[in-house]
């Protein structure tokens, strides 16, 4: 009967901590947003981190005061992202509020960031004033942009700024295809694989991703997006699930995907702004 | 006559035949309908809301074997499994039965947010009415069939904390269970395994009778598919602009759907599963990841379905991240009578889940998530009407338990 029980008894979401040998991850897509630090503080979330074995995050919040505990908590790991929401519930409406141009001028003076995001921006919106402003920020900053996008946003944000550097939040939930022809197009893209699972299902990456990770080895990150307090927990789950289908990649390719390319666009750890 | 054809007499019989007295609308002008709907009783219905309406039916949902269960359906293993599900002595401590928190009283849940077995448990108690039509059991799915189901609480430590050595010893120790065993299997009790195994089969068997009875909606439901209007107008007036809130903008329909009111499938509302600081209860993710190692899932041995027939749900399903924090979406027949809702009873009454989608927050939504999931933002009146929708789907009878 040890079978049938070997099926039945589980231990609840029990995921292990990542070994030394394990595969390092820079985790390019985290949130740490006012419910999540309520419920998850900071030294727990930082726990968390270190226990899936990060070696760098790049996380935003909304507002951004639960970015600064964050980085406050570990400077060595956490690598600051404006947000340009003061709540979450801005995501559908920041690209129309004038207000928000003030938010992120105010929080840029104050602190320091490696990117302006993640947002979201569709379409001919990225041509609003508020977007516009919010690209010309990224300039004067020498920021990278995080952009929860379609191609054609993609396209409208590079003929507005074209030496931008963007990093194109959950490949823009496209295909391989078109992630070729958009990296061909900019030598200045990454894209994010965050709550995408077609890529690597079952730890298997199919033909058309495979080809896609071996031709743009240096383009691509993982992420986990965690868009609700519940969801830090995850990134250790996150960690794991991502190592799994990495195995599938020669191991240079998957260091590159796995932290590499983090590294290569953001830097190392960060200093305060003086 | 054809569907659209009753259809369309019926609604001209609404406006013919039907004393305007015994129809209640909002604003009488709207006897006058916009072209291409239909006038219904008392609320009006487009065309798209009829055919809705009827897929919600006809109820109940002819019986079907269990084709990974060899006693399912077989008399002799239903009256052994009611006797099982009410046997304490299944218990690791003798305490406590399947029936300890499966109420039949309060139609098969218990009443409580949380379940309690030797400790308090993470997730609300489901009831087991109309069971049988579920493609995955438990709140995360973790189960494929029935008759795996119903073996995980009786081994599980949490709740009645067994195992399959004092299965097996009472099964084959007591003169009653032997009988009962023999004649649902046609053989004696031998090994803890089998004996295990088959107990959950016994269970299910049994399991699979508790129907739910007709409600006033299949009665209305019924009534509009067969052109009756006078039979229609029985049906509440509150409960008709329910129903067209839960086909129409409501849009409940779409994840509430057939006649058992469910597609069977998980989803993440928006509802919090922490379980305590630091720890979520994952949902269906983890529900996949127990299926998947499972040797009791319908593509392991222990299937009597040497097709695996059955087994297309498992041998296709696929991990994804949006699966954490998922949980079953429930049926909603006899929902008036399974408060607390949600998967961990986070929500007191009917009127409460009603504002949760009404006030839904939006933030904890993904936003390549649950894209079907907007806040309906439902007037003082709305919300009325969807509630007593929901009441109609209580029986008007007992069903067959």
């Amino acid at each position: 009967m040890k079978t049938i029980l070997a099926g039945l008894l589980f231990a609840l979401g029990a995921a292990t901590a990542a070994s030394a040998a394990e595969l390092q991850i820079f985790d390019a897509h985290l949130h740490y947003s006012h419910d999540a630090w309520e419920t998850v503080p900071p030294k727990d979330a930082i726990a968390l981190l270190r226990k899936a074995g990060l070696r760098r995050a790049l996380v935003s919040s909304s507002n951004d005061d639960g970015n600064q505990k964050l980085f406050a908590e570990a400077p060595d790991l956490i690598l600051p992202s404006l947000r340009p929401y003061r709540t979450r519930g801005e995501i559908s409406s920041w690209f129309r509020d004038d207000s928000v141009i003030t938010y992120m001028e105010q929080r840029l003076a104050r602190h320091t960031y490696v990117a302006i995001g993640e947002f979201h921006l569709f379409g001919a919106d990225a041509e609003l004033p508020v977007p516009r402003r919010m690209v010309q920020l990224a300039r004067q900053y020498k920021l990278l942009l995080h952009a929860h996008s379609d191609a054609d946003a993609i396209e409208r944000l590079f003929k507005q700024w074209p030496e931008a550097r963007i990093l194109w939040a959950h490949s823009g939930f496209d295909q391989p295809d078109r992630l070729r022809e958009m990296l061909k197009k900019h030598k200045n893209l990454w894209c994010d694989l965050a709550f995408r699972t077609d890529h690597g299902s079952g730890g298997k990456i199919g033909p058309e991703w495979r080809a896609v990770f071996l031709e743009f080895p240096d383009r691509f990150m993982v992420g986990t997006d965690s868009y609700t307090p519940e969801r830090w927990p995850y990134v250790v789950e996150h960690a794991n699930w991502s190592r799994a289908w990495m195995k599938d990649l020669p191991p240079e390719v998957a260091e590159r995907i796995a932290y590499r390319n983090g590294e290569a666009v953001f830097g190392g750890p960060m200093q305060k702004k003086k | 006559m054809s569907r659209s054809g009753r259809l369309a007499a019926l609604a001209a019989a609404l406006l013919l035949a039907v004393p305007a007295t015994d129809i209640i609308f909002a604003n009488p002008s709207s006897l006058v309908d916009s072209p291409g709907n239909l006038l219904t009783f008392h609320a009006r219905f487009s065309g798209p809301e009829i055919a809705r309406i009827l897929q919600h039916g006809p109820w109940p949902v002819a019986a079907q074997r269990d084709p990974s269960n060899r006693v399912s359906g077989l008399p002799e293993a239903i009256a052994f499994g009611k006797v099982l599900f009410f046997e304490k002595r299944l218990s690791g401590n003798g305490g406590s039965s399947c029936a300890t928190c499966h109420l039949p009283e309060l139609d098969f849940t218990d009443g409580k947010a949380r379940g309690e077995g030797f400790v308090l448990l993470d997730r609300n108690t489901p009831g087991l009415l109309d069971v049988r039509l579920n493609r995955w059991f438990g709140w995360d799915g973790a189960a494929d069939s029935l008759w795996a189901q119903s073996l995980r609480p009786i081994v599980d430590r949490r709740e009645m904390a067994a195992s399959t050595t004092h299965v097996g010893a009472l099964v084959r120790s007591d003169p009653e269970l032997v009988a009962g065993y023999r004649k649902a299997f046609g053989v004696p009790p031998s090994g803890d395994d089998e004996v295990t195994l088959n107990v959950g089969k016994a269970l299910a068997a049994f399991q699979e009778t508790l129907e739910s009875g007709r409600t006033p909606f299949d009665d209305f439901r019924d009534a509009v598919e067969r052109g009756d209007s006078q039979a229609a107008m029985r049906y509440p007036a509150a409960a008709q602009r329910g129903l067209k809130i839960f086909v129409g903008k409501g849009n409940c329909s779409t994840c509430h759907f057939g006649p058992n009111f469910t597609n069977g499938e998980f989803g993440d509302i928006g509802i919090p599963y922490f379980v305590a600081p630091g720890q979520v209860d994952p949902g269906r993710y983890g529900g996949i990841q127990k299926l998947l190692e499972s040797r009791a899932n319908l593509l392991g041995k222990y299937s009597d379905d040497p097709a695996r027939s059955s087994a297309a749900g498992t041998r296709h399903v696929r991990l994804e991240h949006r699966n954490w924090g998922e949980f079953r979406v429930p049926s909603l027949r006899n929902v008036a009578k399974t408060a607390p809702y949600m998967h961990n009873g986070h929500l007191a009454t009917l009127r409460d889940v009603v504002r949760h989608y009404s006030n839904l927050n939006e933030d904890r939504l993904h936003a390549d998530g649950e894209k079907i999931l907007r806040p309906l933002k439902l007037s003082a009146a709305e919300e009325d009407d969807l509630v007593a929708f929901l009441e109609s789907l209580t029986p008007s009878h007992p069903g067959s338990y």
